[in-house]
This record gives C-alpha cells, sequence and structure tokens, in this order.
C-alpha cells in the first residue's frame, strides 16, 4: 500500500498511527484484528518495520550494530543478532566490508540499504517506509526501488510506503491511496485502475498529463507482434538482403551478428549502393539504439525505445540480449489497443475505507479511519 | 630564574601540583555528574532552561575568593570550601554543553530509536548521551583547565596548591617559585586536557576515522607532505 499526496496531506501522520508515533484522535487502527491502542507502543514498534527519508541511522554504531538494533532490544543476543545482520546486508547487496564500518562512510544509498536492512532485522510482518528514496538521486532511487520490490517478491510483507513521487507509487504500489490536502483519502485503488479511472478532477489532475503513458507501464511488452522477417544476420548477402526487404515491403533491416545479438539497422536506400555480392558484415549500419526486454519490460517501455529511436523502430530483446524482433508505431498501436480494450474500464466508486490492503499473502492487516481521517 | 631551587624543592612542588590536580579535576567531575541530569531535565523540559543557564550565570560572576569566604563557617578551611564554589562555576559551562549535546543528535536518528522501540530511558542512555559525547567533553575541557587555574585562589584562605608558590614568591620578592608555579599551572592544565582529548577519541571511535580521513585530506602535496619528505 503506498500513501502519496501533496505535502501536508497527512500522508506521514497517518503511517506514524500505525505504530503509535501519532496517536489518532478517533477511528481505530487494527493489526491482525486487534487495536493497536491496546498494545505497548514500544513493544509495538519492535514489531513494525520503520525506514525514513534520510535512514536516520545512528552515526555512533557500526554497520552490523545499527542492522542489529532490533534484534538486540528483543534479547537475541549479540552473536546471533550480528549473524542476522549479515544476512541481511546480503538480502539488500551491501558488501560484508562494510559490516565494520559507520554510516558517515557510506554513501547515501548505500545507508539507505542499511535502513531497510535494520527494518528487515527481527523479521516483521509490517514495514513502515516514509519517503525511503526521496533523499538519493534518481539512478540509485530507481534501483532501490526495483530491489524493495525484488525483497518482497521473497518476504511478503505488509508494506506501508509514504512518497509525494506518483510515479513511485505507481512503481512499487500494489494499492495506491491518494490522499487530498486536508488529510481526506481522494482514492484507494490498484495503479492501473487508478490511471485508466481517476475518480475526479483532483486525482486526474495529480496523475498528470501523461497518465495515459504511464499506464503502459502495467501492459508487457509480450503483448506486442514482433516482426521477425526483417532480422537477417550479417553474413547474408546485399542481394538476399534486398530481397528480405523487398518480401517484408518494409525501410528497414535489423542486422545481427552471428549470435544473433543486434548490430545495427541498415536501410533499403543504402542496400542499393552496396556491390550485390558483399556480406552485410562491412555495411555500414545505423545504431540500434535501446532495446526493450520483450519478457520483463512493458509497453511503455517498447513505445520510449521506439520514440528514441532514429528508424522509429525498437529492437525487442530477450534476458540474454539476444534479438527476439522488432516493433513499430504500426504494432504498437494494435497492441496497445488491444490491452486497452481488455482493462477494465469503469470508474469505481470512491472509496473510504482501505481494509486487507497491501501485499498478498500477509497476516497483518491496517484498516485506515474513515474518509475524513485526521491529518493533525 | 634560579634554577637550583627547582630540584632542591622537587618534593614540594610535587605535592602542591597533584594538591592543585585534585583541586581541579574534583569540581569539574562533580560538576558533570551535576550537569548530566540537570542538562537532561532541561531537554526534557524546555522552560526549565532559561532559568537555570540564568542561575549558572549568575553563579559564574560571583567573584571566587567571596564564595570561599562565605563558605567558610560552614565548612572551614577545608578543600571542601575550594570544591564547591569551583563545581558551581563549573556549571556554567558544563549545563550549556550538555544541553547542545543532546540536541545536536539529529532529528531523524532520535525518531528512527522511537520507530524501533526504544524507551525514552534507553534512547537516552544509548543513543542520545553517546552522541552527545562530544560536545559534552568539550565542555569539560574547558570546565577542568579553568577549575585548575581558580584552584590556585584557595591558598588565599590556606587551601594548599600552587598557589602557594604565587604568594610565597610575592612574600619573599623571588620571582623563580612565581615562575615555577605558572609553569606547572600550565602543564597541568595542558596534561588534564590532553586526557580529555584522549579520552573522546576512546569514547567515540565512530568520529575517530572521521579525523584520520580529513588529516589524509589536508595532507596535500605541495603543502606539509612535501616539507616532511623534505
Amino acid at each position: 500500500m503506498v500513501f502519496v499526496g501533496p505535502s501536508g496531506c497527512g500522508k506521514t501522520t497517518s503511517l506514524r498511527m500505525i505504530n503509535r508515533m501519532v496517536d489518532p484522535t478517533e477511528g481505530r487502527i487494527l493489526l491482525d484484528d486487534r487495536d493497536i491502542r491496546q498494545a505497548d507502543p514500544a513493544k509495538l514498534r519492535r514489531g513494525i518495520g520503520y525506514v525514513i527519508q534520510h535512514a536516520g541511522l545512528f552515526p555512533h554504531r557500526t554497520i552490523e550494530d545499527n542492522i542489529a538494533t532490533v534484534p538486540l532490544l528483543i534479547g537475541w543476543g549479540r552473536q546471533k543478532a550480528r549473524q542476522r545482520a549479515h544476512e541481511l546486508m546480503d538480502l539488500v547487496s551491501l558488501d560484508p566490508a562494510m559490516a565494520r564500518r559507520y554510516p558517515h562512510q557510506l554513501s547515501g544509498g548505500q545507508q539507505q540499504r542499511v535502513g531497510v536492512a535494520r527494518a528487515l532485522a527481527a523479521d516483521p510482518p509490517v514495514l513502515l517506509m516514509d519517503e525511503p528514496f526521496s533523499a538519493v538521486d534518481a539512478i540509485v532511487r530507481a534501483s532501490l526501488q526495483d530491489e524493495l520490490l525484488h525483497i518482497q517478491e521473497h518476504l511478503h510483507k505488509t508494506i506501508v510506503l509514504v512518497t509525494h513521487d506518483l510515479e513511485e507509487a505507481i512503481k512499487v504500489g500494489d494499492r495506491v491511496a491518494l490522499f487530498r490536502p486536508g488529510g481526506t483519502l481522494a482514492q484507494v485503488d490498484v495503479p492501473d485502475r487508478l490511471l485508466a479511472a481517476p475518480s475526479d478532477d483532483y486525482v486526474a489532475g495529480f496523475l498528470g498529463f501523461d497518465r495515459g503513458i504511464r499506464r503502459l507501464s502495467f501492459f508487457p511488452a509480450s503483448a506486442l507482434n514482433l516482426e521477425t522477417d526483417t532480422v537477417v544476420p550479417d553474413r547474408t548477402t546485399v542481394a538476399e538482403a534486398r530481397r528480405v526487404a523487398k518480401d517484408s515491403g518494409q525501410p528497414w533491416l535489423l542486422v545481427t551478428d552471428t549470435e544473433r545479438l543486434p548490430r545495427g539497422w541498415i536501410s533499403t536506400a543504402v542496400l542499393e549502393e552496396l556491390p550485390a555480392a558483399a556480406t552485410l558484415s562491412q555495411a555500414p549500419l545505423s545504431g540500434y539504439g535501446h532495446t526493450f526486454r520483450v519478457a520483463s519490460d512493458s509497453l511503455r517501455a517498447a513505445l520510449d525505445a521506439t520514440v528514441l529511436s532514429a528508424t522509429s523502430r525498437a529492437v525487442g530483446v530477450a534476458d540474454d540480449g539476444r534479438v527476439v524482433g522488432v516493433t513499430s508505431y504500426d504494432r504498437l498501436r494494435t497492441a496497445i489497443h488491444a490491452a486497452v480494450a481488455s482493462a477494465p474500464q469503469e470508474t469505481t466508486a470512491q472509496e473510504t475505507t482501505a481494509q486487507g490492503t497491501t501485499a498478498q499473502g500477509t497476516t497483518a492487516r491496517e484498516s485506515t479511519a474513515q474518509d475524513g481521517m485526521s491529518a493533525s | 630564574m634560579i634554577w637550583s631551587y627547582i630540584p632542591a624543592n622537587a618534593a614540594l612542588i610535587r605535592q602542591l601540583t597533584i594538591e592543585n590536580a585534585v583541586l581541579g579535576i574534583v569540581p569539574a567531575v562533580l560538576g558533570l555528574i551535576i550537569a548530566v541530569p540537570v542538562g537532561i531535565a532541561c531537554v526534557r523540559w524546555g522552560w526549565l532552561y532559561p532559568p537555570v543557564l540564568s542561575s549558572t550565570s549568575v553563579l559564574y560572576a560571583l567573584p571566587s575568593l567571596a564564595l570561599f569566604i562565605v563558605l567558610i563557617p560552614y565548612t572551614g578551611l577545608t578543600d571542601t570550601t575550594v570544591i564547591i564554589p569551583l563545581t558551581l562555576f563549573s556549571l556554567c559551562v558544563l549545563v550549556p554543553n550538555v544541553v547542545d549535546g543532546l540536541r545536536s543528535v539529529p532529528e531523524p536518528v532520535r525518531q528512527a530509536a522511537t520507530a524501533m522501540g526504544f524507551g525514552a530511558l534507553r534512547r537516552l542512555v544509548q543513543v542520545e548521551l553517546p552522541l552527545a559525547i562530544p560536545v559534552i567533553i568539550a565542555g569539560l575541557r574547558v570546565a577542568t583547565v579553568s577549575s585548575i587555574s581558580l584552584a590556585s585562589v584557595g591558598q588565599l584562605i590556606g587551601v594548599s596548591s600552587l598557589g602557594y608558590l604565587f604568594i610565597d614568591g610575592l612574600q619573599r620578592d623571588f620571582p623563580t617559585e612565581l615562575y615555577v608555579g605558572f609553569v606547572m599551572v600550565i602543564i597541568l592544565a595542558l596534561a588534564a586536557d590532553l586526557v580529555l582529548v584522549l579520552a573522546r577519541r576512546l569514547l567515540t571511535p565512530w568520529q575517530r576515522r572521521d579525523a584520520r580521513a580529513e588529516l589524509r585530506v589536508s595532507v596535500r602535496p605541495g603543502t606539509l607532505g612535501e616539507g616532511v619528505v623534505r
């Protein structure tokens, strides 16, 4: 579950109600069907992982001791806690050599990984993340988001993440709760539906002018019917290539090496100028640009690669980099049309409760109070 | 300067130095013991801090000799008469430093500690106080050095310290004695300061590496490094 909204809309306040850093003025929050107000705050918090913007690591403790904080608090003993810390460093892809370093010796991205590891240390069923990736640069952020998704695939935690970045909300959220200024919920939905059917003008405005394009991230590139007859190995002769081009009626051929890795584009115009008996291995080729992965990327990535390509076509590759086929605007249009037509379109009623939210296979469950959840 | 004075009176100088050290260090330590809980209370209840700060400043403004004299009826011509005022003086530096040290703990760190299930006491002992150590020790250095130098004033009410050398030297018009006393006070103060610097390095290993890294950066070719090579 991701809470997203403009600053001051109460998303962080709502998050902090879950671990009782803030007590709600009305309404109840249930965790495993128990009202959290009946729990001792310190004990409750030890069972809820918490990650914040600047990691909030303890500057005076080594990385391993930072990660081992909660295990030590709940009395695991130093040996076991340290061992657990090392396991977690591995999980979040941190070099074991960093175990004895202090937080200030790490980069922002590495500190944030430690923050995530620390939150996961005692294996809490619930993880709260407050703008966890907003203090790092875009590239590091993307890799941390990917890693979070990867970790979640294995751990199946109930994660509540706060962000002001809609892109992030849509990328990492199973469900997204969009807040209005003043602390009321505007819409709670799965990301695809949020983009397809915003409940009102506020939601549509927050989603931005390119929500249609963003929505393409939810349709797999494998839906594309890729062109394969215009892909030729570089041992092909020019004469043969001219015939292939003619048969396909396409202006560009994709040349690959013998391993079927892409080498570049060649146009029919260039082919006409080359000696018929030569092979394509020496021919002048245009760069093939960005590729997209057919199995794991979305239609959005395929469209993006096509827009960026000088030939208005993009290369779809398998995970090992070998060419699967080529897409063009025509083929994209067909695939997008089919995907959008088959997706649910109806506008859903504005949801006022977010119950049984978050990731699949979880035990914990939080139910936020009524729509008018207090933000103070 | 009559150098022979020094070996001839080595035993006396040593004894006075030790007495002066005790009169300087004990108030600083007592001051710390008082300042930590007072500082914690001032951070916990913010309204407490301004009156506490004014009180310690007013105390500091009182002349030490006047305080000694006020105390004589109660504690006599003993070490205690000197130690009490010096302890009060040290609070003027130590309380603000404890407060600043605790307030220097970054908010995200404090919140992370709370969110991970630290109770208030555990958070104070395991997170806030360790992080406040550098600022607290900085205050302790000032308090210790000033106590060591002020302790000699106690000689005026007959409490033995290096101040003896000043008074005796003045009365006998014997400058060597004055110089020896002067140098010994400085050595004592520097030694105490050095011990505290070392203590800070020992207690804050997370900062030590930082200092080393900074040092490495500052030794660039063409500056200190090259000078050493030559």
